[in-house]
C-alpha cells in the first residue's frame, strides 16, 4: 500500500513537471492541443493526488504501524474521526493536504477557464504546476508521507490531544485551502505580467477566488483563536504567537488587496501597488507554511525541528525575485489611468486604509521575525513581546475602525465639504452620544484607547446603517416595493457592496470585542477545599465536589463548581484535566460560561487527593462578540461572493438609454 | 497487486494527457480576439454598474448634483466608448468568422 502511495505522489511529481513544460511549450509554438493536454495534466495531478491521500487515509484506519506517520501520530484508541484528521498531524502528512488542495483548485481553475481567459491560461497552469512540482518533489524525495519504520511498534504514540478538539479538525485544513487559493490570484498575475495583458480581465478572474480565499483565512484564524481559548486554558484567544502571526499576515495583505483592486476597477488606478499586493500575499502564504516547518522559531503550533526550511525559503527567494523582476520589466504598461484628485475621495480613503494593512503586516513581520534577526546580527536571541504587538496594532486597528466607517460615505473621486456635512451629521451624533458610556467604563482615563474603539464603533455603525437607510429609501421610492423588499433589492443589486458592508459591522463587533477584553478583564486565582467560597471580580465559586476517571485512553479529574453573583446561582462549571496515557501528555478542559456581556473562564490547575482544588478564574467582558463577528464576516462574505444576475448585451445598451438615464 | 495498481495508473495517466497531441485536439479557442472581447465586456459591466451606483449615490443624497454631473457624464463617456470597441471587436470577429466560412 505504502508503494501505491510513493508512486501516486511519483506520478503527480512527473504530471505537474509535464504540464508546466507542455503549457509553456503551447505559448511559445501555439500549439493549441499542447495547452490541452497541459491541463490533462492538471487532472492528472489532481487524480493522483487523490490517490495518495487516499491511501493515506486507509493506512491510518487500519493502524498500518509501520508507516512512521501512522505510528507516530494515530493509535489503536484514536476514534476514526481524529484518525481522518491526523493526515495533517504530521507534516508530511501537512504538506500532502495542502499538495491536494492545490491540485483540487487547479482543476477547478481549468474547468472554469476552458473557453475564458484562453491568452492567459498557458501561464495560469505553468505557475499552479510550478507550485505542484515543488510540492510533490517535497513530499517524494524529502519528507515522504509512506516512510516505514522497523521494527513495527504494537501501537502508536496517537495524537497530540490539544489536537483533539473539533475546531483543529477544521482549522488546519480551512487556513491551507485559504493559503492555497492564494496561488490562484498569483497565478493569474503572473500571467497578465508575462501575456502583457494588463487590462481588467485578470482582476475580474481572481475577484471570486481572492475573496473566498479570504473568507477561508477569516474562519481559518477565527477557529484558530477559538481553539486556542478553549484547549490551551491561559484565558486569552491570540498570543501573538509565531504562526498565529504567519497566517494574519497574508490574511491582512489579502484585505488590502480586496478593497485597492476596487481603485483599479473604479478609476483604472493603483495598477502597479495592485500587483506588488498579490505577490507579497502569496509570498507571506508561503512564508507562513516556511515559519511553521523551518524550526527557526518555537511555536506551540509548529512542527518543530525540520530539514524542510531552506527549501521553502529557496522557494520564497524565486517567487520573490522572479515576481518583482517581471513586474519591473512590465511597469510602462502599468500606468494609472487617472491620478489622484483630492485627498478626500473614496480612492483616496482606500489608500490609507492600505498603507495601514501594509503597515501593521510589516510590523507584525518585523515582531515575528526580530528573534531571528537579532540572534543573526547580535548572536542574541530578543524576543519580542505581545506588548509591542498591542502597541502597534491599537492605533492601527483604530485608525481602520475609522476608515471603515468614513470610506463609504465619501464619493470617488472627490468630495464638497457641504456634502461631507451633510453626511457625517447623524454618525458624529452618535458617536458623540457614545462618548458618555464610553468615558464611563473607560475608568478615568485609563483604558482610553478602549473608549476611542466603542466611541470609533458606534460612529461606523452609524454610518453603515445609514448607508442602508439610504439605498433603502431610494429602492422603496423608485420601485415602489415595500420596507424589506427595498433592503432584499439592495443585496440583489450590488451585493458586493452591501454585502461589504456586512462584513464591516462584524469586523466592528470583533474591535470592540478585542478593546473590552484587553481594557476590562480581571483574573484571580482560588484554592477552594470541598464546600468552601472564594471571590473573583464579584463572582462567588464555591467547589462541590472532585470527581477522578480513568479509561483506555485517559485519566481525567475534574471538579463542580456552583458559581454566584450576588448571591443569585447562575452556572454550574466544571473544569478538568485530561492526561492521554499514550502520550503521558496533559490537557485543560476548561469550563466557561457565556453571556452577551462577559465569559466566566474557568481553569482547574490541580486538585488534590483530600479534595483541595486550585482553579484561575478569568472573567473576560464582550468575547462572544468576537465569535459573533466571524460569523457576520463570513455571513456577508458569502452574500458578497454570491453570484447575481447582470445584465447582457441588449441590456447593456438599453441601460446607456436615449433618455441618458440607466434603467434599474 | 500494488505493481499492477501502479502500471494500470501511469498507464492512465499518460493516455490522459496524451490522447490530445495524438488525436491533434484543438480544445477551447486560445484567440486573443476573444479574449480582447471578453475584457473589453467586462470593462463595459463595470461601467455600467459604476454609472447605476452614482446614480444610486446621488438619488440617496451622497452626491451634489455638480459632483453628480461632472462623475455621470465622464462615466457614461467611458461606457460608450467602451460600447464602440466592443462592437468593433465583435465585427472584427464575424468578419473572420465569415471569411473562415468561404
Amino acid at each position: 500500500m505504502t508503494l501505491v502511495g510513493r508512486a501516486a505522489l511519483l506520478l503527480a511529481f512527473a504530471s505537474a513537471l509535464y504540464a508546466v513544460g507542455a503549457a509553456l511549450w503551447s505559448r511559445r509554438k501555439g500549439r493549441r492541443e499542447l495547452l490541452v493536454s497541459a491541463e490533462r495534466g492538471v487532472w492528472a495531478v489532481f487524480a493522483t493526488t487523490t490517490t495518495a491521500v487516499v491511501v493515506m487515509w486507509i493506512l491510518l484506519l487500519s493502524n498500518r504501524f509501520d508507516v512512521a506517520d501512522v505510528a507516530g501520530y494515530s493509535n489503536r484508541t484514536l476514534g476514526w474521526r481524529y484518525k481522518i484528521t491526523a493526515l495533517w498531524g504530521s507534516q508530511a502528512g501537512s504538506l500532502l493536504l495542502w499538495m491536494w488542495f492545490l491540485s483540487i483548485a487547479a482543476v477547478l481553475v481549468v474547468i472554469t477557464n476552458r473557453t475564458r481567459n484562453r491568452a492567459l491560461m498557458p501561464v495560469v497552469v505553468a505557475v499552479l504546476m510550478g507550485i505542484a512540482v515543488f510540492f510533490t518533489s517535497v513530499l517524494s524525495f524529502f519528507t515522504s508521507p509512506f516512510e516505514t519504520v522497523s521494527p513495527v511498534p504494537a501501537d502508536g504514540r496517537g495524537l497530540n490531544p490539544l489536537l483533539q478538539n473539533v475546531y483543529m479538525e477544521s482549522h488546519p485544513p480551512l487556513l491551507y485551502v485559504g493559503y492555497v487559493g492564494l496561488s490562484i490570484p498569483f497565478a493569474f498575475a503572473i500571467a497578465a505580467l508575462v501575456t502583457r495583458r494588463l487590462d481588467s480581465t485578470w482582476i475580474t478572474s481572481i475577484r471570486r477566488w481572492t475573496t473566498l480565499s479570504w473568507m477561508f483565512l477569516t474562519v481559518g484564524i477565527i477557529l484558530g483563536s477559538r481553539w486556542a481559548y478553549e484547549e490551551l486554558g491561559w484565558g486569552g484567544y491570540w498570543a501573538w504567537d509565531p504562526v498565529e502571526n504567519a497566517a494574519l499576515m497574508p490574511w491582512l495583505m489579502a484585505t488590502a488587496f480586496l478593497h485597492s483592486v476596487m481603485v483599479q476597477e473604479r478609476r483604472g488606478m493603483l495598477r502597479i501597488w495592485n500587483m506588488v499586493l498579490v505577490i507579497l500575499t502569496f509570498t507571506l502564504a508561503l512564508f507562513g507554511t516556511f515559519l511553521t516547518r523551518s524550526g527557526i522559531l518555537s511555536s506551540v503550533h509548529a512542527f518543530g525541528e525540520s530539514t524542510l526550511g531552506p527549501y521553502f525559503l529557496a522557494l520564497i527567494i524565486v517567487v520573490l525575485a522572479g515576481s518583482f523582476a517581471l513586474l519591473i520589466s512590465r511597469l510602462s504598461l502599468l500606468r494609472s489611468e487617472n491620478s489622484l484628485e483630492s485627498y478626500v475621495s473614496r480612492e483616496a480613503i482606500f489608500l490609507y486604509n492600505n498603507l495601514l494593512l501594509v503597515g501593521l503586516a510589516f510590523a507584525v513581520f518585523w515582531g515575528t521575525m526580530f528573534p531571528v534577526l537579532s540572534e543573526a546580527v547580535q548572536g542574541q536571541k530578543i524576543t519580542v513581546g505581545q506588548g509591542f504587538f498591542n502597541q502597534v496594532a491599537a492605533p492601527i486597528g483604530l485608525a481602520l475602525l475609522f476608515f471603515t466607517g468614513v470610506g463609504p460615505l465619501i464619493p470617488w473621486r472627490k468630495a464638497s465639504p457641504r456634502e461631507l456635512r451633510r453626511r457625517f451629521l447623524w454618525p458624529l451624533v452618535v458617536a458623540v452620544i457614545a462618548v458618555i458610556p464610553a468615558v464611563y467604563f473607560a475608568q478615568d482615563g485609563a483604558h482610553w484607547w478602549a473608549a476611542l474603539a466603542i466611541v470609533l464603533a458606534a460612529f461606523t455603525v452609524a454610518c453603515i446603517v445609514g448607508e442602508y437607510w439610504r439605498g433603502a429609501t431610494v429602492r422603496h421610492q423608485l420601485g415602489g416595493v415595500s420596507w424589506p423588499g427595498a433592503v432584499g433589492q439592495l443585496f440583489t443589486r450590488n451585493r458586493r457592496r452591501f454585502g461589504g458592508y456586512i462584513v464591516h459591522l462584524g469586523v466592528v463587533s470583533i474591535i470592540v470585542a478585542i478593546a473590552c477584553q484587553g481594557a476590562f478583564s480581571s483574573q484571580g486565582d482560588l484554592a477552594l477545599r470541598t464546600g468552601q467560597t472564594g471571590e473573583v471580580a464579584g463572582y462567588q465559586f464555591t467547589n462541590e465536589g472532585g470527581t477522578r476517571t480513568r479509561d483506555d485512553h485517559k485519566m481525567s479529574v475534574g471538579v463542580a463548581l456552583g458559581v454566584s453573583e450576588g448571591g443569585n446561582r447562575f452556572a454550574t462549571l466544571n473544569p478538568g484535566v485530561d492526561v492521554f496515557t499514550a502520550q503521558m501528555q496533559r490537557s485543560s478542559e476548561v469550563a466557561v460560561d457565556t453571556s452577551p456581556f462577559r465569559d466566566v473562564y474557568v481553569v482547574l490547575v490541580g486538585l488534590t487527593p483530600d479534595g483541595l482544588a486550585r482553579i484561575s478564574v478569568f472573567i473576560n467582558p464582550m468575547m462572544m462578540w468576537i465569535w459573533v463577528g466571524g460569523l457576520v464576516m463570513v455571513l456577508g462574505l458569502i452574500v458578497a461572493v454570491w453570484p447575481s444576475r447582470r445584465p447582457r448585451e441588449a441590456a447593456a445598451r438599453a441601460a446607456l438609454g436615449a433618455d441618458g438615464r440607466v434603467r434599474e | 497487486m500494488a505493481y499492477v495498481l501502479i502500471a494500470l495508473v501511469s498507464v492512465l495517466v499518460v493516455a490522459l494527457v496524451a490522447w490530445p497531441l495524438l488525436r491533434g485536439e484543438s480544445g477551447a479557442q486560445p484567440a486573443a480576439q476573444s479574449d480582447d472581447l471578453r475584457a473589453v465586456e467586462e470593462e463595459l459591466q463595470s461601467s455600467l454598474d459604476a454609472i447605476r451606483e452614482i446614480e444610486m449615490d446621488h438619488r440617496a443624497g451622497n452626491l451634489s448634483d455638480d459632483d453628480f454631473a461632472a462623475l455621470d457624464r465622464d462615466e457614461r463617456a467611458r461606457a460608450v466608448e467602451l460600447m464602440r470597441r466592443r462592437d468593433a471587436l465583435t465585427e472584427a470577429g464575424d468578419a473572420v468568422a465569415t471569411g473562415g466560412a468561404a
